[in-house]
């Protein structure tokens, strides 16, 4: 019946419009804004922290700033704590983060591998916003060099680190020794810096390495570890922990995020945010300001783009 | 009474108000208690909470690196929730030693989160692992541990307090009911002691009032009345005399009023013929050739004659005064005629060069005496038998004050003070009566006389004396007199 045929068009025609239509409205919404009866909700942003300190302290520390950017960009953010370095590159895919603050290694390893886009980063009360690592040992210990350190345990932090893993690596490249697994009678990653510090004042470790602003933190409320460890090498200053975002995160909210970060400093707020994180303001960061860290891989002989940094 | 009237309402203010505040302060003890039992229920709760919350981070520890291990945001959730716990905990106590104990109890949670945050983080051979690990398994225990001796101290002492709270609460419960059931009955024992109280001394009056009323004036409140009833019942009893002492006056009086009417009619009837007689004896007197003796028989005849004539005029003006004839009247200027006239009987018959009492006559007139309206004849009547008194009361030698004064209330006062011998105070009560005389040849009208006279003018008089020492008369005079409703 050609009616039949006719009504049964329309319907066709009809049900392909809607379908245009929801499909048309999914591509124009950002990935993270829902828009339902036409009230926006705020968007969602999930922020990945490295574990400088134990995973509850570096939670709690980023919390006010988390809660201050989320007022100012007007979006939800949630942390999301990582118990390994190396999880950043990973989880940043797999749990679907927008962000990060990453280390100045795991950044550069973002950098290469996920093309992460480098926001800001902190300078810290004394002025500065790099930072370096550290190989200590106990004063006592009796290791002054690396022919000490033969057979002795060492405690890294973690394989995507600068401090806790570049510059022992560098270092034992420096110094001839080949292969660290048969050098020292024990090698194993602390996970956060301040472990590795903590390891080696208790005696669970002989040698570590952690970089220098956990180092100076900690002996703040521990002086101990500045009366008993003894720092045998440093490496070149680096980016301090920066947030780097995903390279397609929308231009308005990355904007929004690095403005907020950047213009912290000039309201109350914000100044009381920094001063109990720690910082004086945060400055902006590109990645260009990773080059030394590219250089020390380079010196050492990693390629980023292929580098493992699974710890064994 | 008042006393005891308002004692016994201060006893009920502080009976309701006392009742009212205890009631309101064991219901505010009895809500405090149960606020302290429910907050203790809290604290167990949040401490058996804490203990649970410990134990399932223990399990997250087991569990990790089974196959049922949980992610890791689960685990911080978990562990930052064991935290929370720990504080709401610490924030509760503000008890020194508890809050050490507490604190102490906060460093070993964060030694035991440090632990775990450890075992997640750490990479290192299964020796190393297994180490780490069961350093924090064993740290978790002792926090769990030290939770349950917590819990366990905590609930043995939270035990006590609920006990305590609770026996807290039965005593009060115990007092209520006994202030409930004991307050009203103490108000009704106060009630019937007042109503008794009162009711008694009540009755008591009002059976003297019905026996005075059935004429027993003699019957007087024999019984002690409590309070103001003794006052009431003596001026009850008081009462009672005087209403018989009027009686008796009245009917004294009545008496007297008949017997002066008698005497005034027998003395208008005997005046007559008693002039007759009079003048009969005085032209007999005269006519006859008499012998001295005879002719002094004659004299003494028509002297007695004079003197009955003289009683039977007092006992006319006594019983049938005259009526006032009203006029303005200076009284300083009548008392000065008065005082005049009176010395005349100082004067000695025998040598009238001489006085036969040396008296001193003191005026005390005040100058703002206003003139009054009276009668100037029976008004100078009185002045003149007052002064006479005065005279005659005074033996030899003495003052005779007369004083004048302006009353606040339109009247004058004119008192006349003697020196004399003065009077007793059962002839001072007497003194008004007629025919009452303390003279040898007194009639005894002299005073009653003037009393009447003073009366006619709206005023009164009134007498003080002390034996030995003097009288003093007053005489109250209104400025204007109210005759058949005209002021003169």
């Amino acid at each position: 019946m050609p009616g039949k045929s006719y009504q049964n068009s329309i319907i066709l025609f009809a049900l392909c419009l809607f379908f245009l239509f929801v499909t048309g409205c999914g591509e124009q919404q950002d990935s993270k804004t829902s828009n339902v009866s036409g009230k926006t909700h705020p968007e969602q942003l999930k922020i990945g922290l490295i574990t400088e300190h134990d995973i509850f302290s570096q939670k709690k520390r980023y919390e006010p700033l988390a809660a201050y950017l989320s007022r100012k960009i007007e979006a939800n953010i949630e942390l999301s704590i990582l118990s390994r370095y190396g999880n950043v590159i990973d989880n940043f895919v797999s749990n679907g983060l927008d962000a990060a603050f990453f280390g100045s290694f795991t950044g550069a390893l973002a950098i290469r591998k996920l093309a992460v886009q480098p926001l800001a980063r902190p300078e810290y009360l004394d002025g500065t916003s790099t930072y370096y690592g550290m190989i200590f040992v106990r004063k006592d210990s009796g290791i002054h060099n690396a022919a000490d350190m033969r057979g002795k345990r060492f405690a890294f932090v973690d394989k995507a680190t600068t401090a806790g893993w570049l510059l022992p690596m560098h270092y034992f490249k420096e110094n001839g020794i080949e292969d660290y697994q048969t050098y020292f009678s024990e090698n194993y990653f602390t996970g956060t810096h301040e472990d590795a510090i903590y390891d080696v004042l208790n005696g669970k470790a002989d040698i570590g390495a952690a970089k220098n602003t956990v180092f100076s933190r900690v002996a703040q409320t521990d002086s101990k570890v500045e009366e008993q460890l003894q720092i045998l090498a440093t490496s070149p200053e680096v980016p301090a922990n920066a947030l780097a975002v995903r390279k397609d995160l929308g231009e308005s909210l990355k904007l929004k995020l690095k403005n907020a970060l950047l213009q912290m400093d000039q309201d109350v707020e914000g100044r009381q945010v920094l001063h109990e994180f720690g910082a004086k303001r945060f400055i902006p960061t590109t990645e260009n300001d990773y080059a030394p860290v590219f250089d020390y891989a380079n010196k050492i002989g990693l390629d980023l783009a292929t580098y493992d940094y699974n710890n064994e | 009474m008042k006393k005891k009237v308002f004692i016994a309402l201060l006893i009920l203010v502080f009976c309701f108000s006392g009742g009212g505040m205890y009631i309101a302060r064991s219901i505010e003890e009895v809500i405090t208690n149960l606020e302290n039992v429910i907050t203790l229920h809290q604290v167990e709760f949040l401490r058996k909470d804490l203990q649970n919350k410990i134990k399932v981070v223990q399990t997250d520890l087991l569990l990790k690196d089974s196959p049922h291990a949980l992610h890791i945001d689960p685990f911080i959730a978990h562990v930052e929730e064991m935290e929370t716990a720990s504080h709401v905990c610490s924030n509760c106590h503000h008890n020194e030693e508890v809050s050490q104990r507490l604190n102490h109890f906060q460093q070993q949670i964060d030694s035991y989160v440090k632990k775990l945050s450890r075992v997640y983080t750490i990479r290192a051979n299964k020796e190393r692992l297994t180490e780490e690990k069961n350093a924090a398994f064993s740290m978790g225990e002792e926090t769990l541990a030290e939770v349950e001796k917590i819990v366990i101290t905590s609930s043995e002492k939270i035990s006590k307090r609920i006990t305590l709270a609770r026996n807290s609460i039965a005593e009060t419960e115990h007092l209520l009911f006994f202030l409930i059931t004991a307050g009203p009955l103490l108000l009704i024992l106060i009630a019937y002691f007042f109503l008794r109280h009162f009711t008694n001394s009540v009755d008591a009056l009002l059976d003297a009032t019905r026996k005075i009323q059935q004429g027993d004036l003699r019957y007087r409140v024999q019984e002690e009345l409590p309070d103001e009833f003794q006052v009431l019942s003596k001026a009850f009893n008081d009462m009672a005399s005087s209403l018989k002492d009027q009686c008796q006056r009245m009917q004294q009086t009545e008496r007297l009023a008949v017997v002066g009417e008698l005497a005034a009619g027998l003395a208008h009837e005997v005046k007559n013929p008693l002039a007759g007689i009079k003048v009969s004896i005085e032209v007999l007197a005269s006519e006859l050739t008499l012998e001295q003796e005879d002719r002094e028989v004659f004299l003494r005849i028509i002297n007695e004659i004079y003197r009955i004539e003289t009683l039977l005029k007092s006992l006319l003006s006594y019983a049938r005064p005259p009526e006032p004839e009203t006029a303005p009247l200076d009284l300083h200027e009548l008392l000065d005629l008065t005082i005049k006239s009176s010395s005349y009987s100082l004067i000695n018959p025998a040598n009238t060069a001489k006085m036969t009492k040396e008296i001193e006559i003191v005026k005390d007139f005040s100058p703002e005496l206003p003139p009054i309206t009276a009668d100037r004849g029976l008004i100078q009547q009185v002045f003149l038998n007052l002064m006479l008194n005065a005279i005659d009361a005074i033996p030899a030698k003495g003052t005779i004050t007369i004083t004048t004064q302006k009353e606040s209330n339109h009247t004058v006062q004119i008192s006349i003070t003697d020196t004399g011998k003065g009077m007793n105070p059962e002839n001072l009560s007497k003194i008004f009566n007629p025919f009452f005389t303390t003279k040898p040849k007194g009639t005894g009208l002299g005073l009653a006389i003037c009393k009447r006279l003073i009366e006619l003018h709206n005023g009164s008089i009134h007498v003080s004396s002390t034996p030995g020492e003097g009288t003093t008369f007053y005489i109250t005079l209104p400025e204007k007199q109210q005759i058949q409703g005209i002021t003169q």
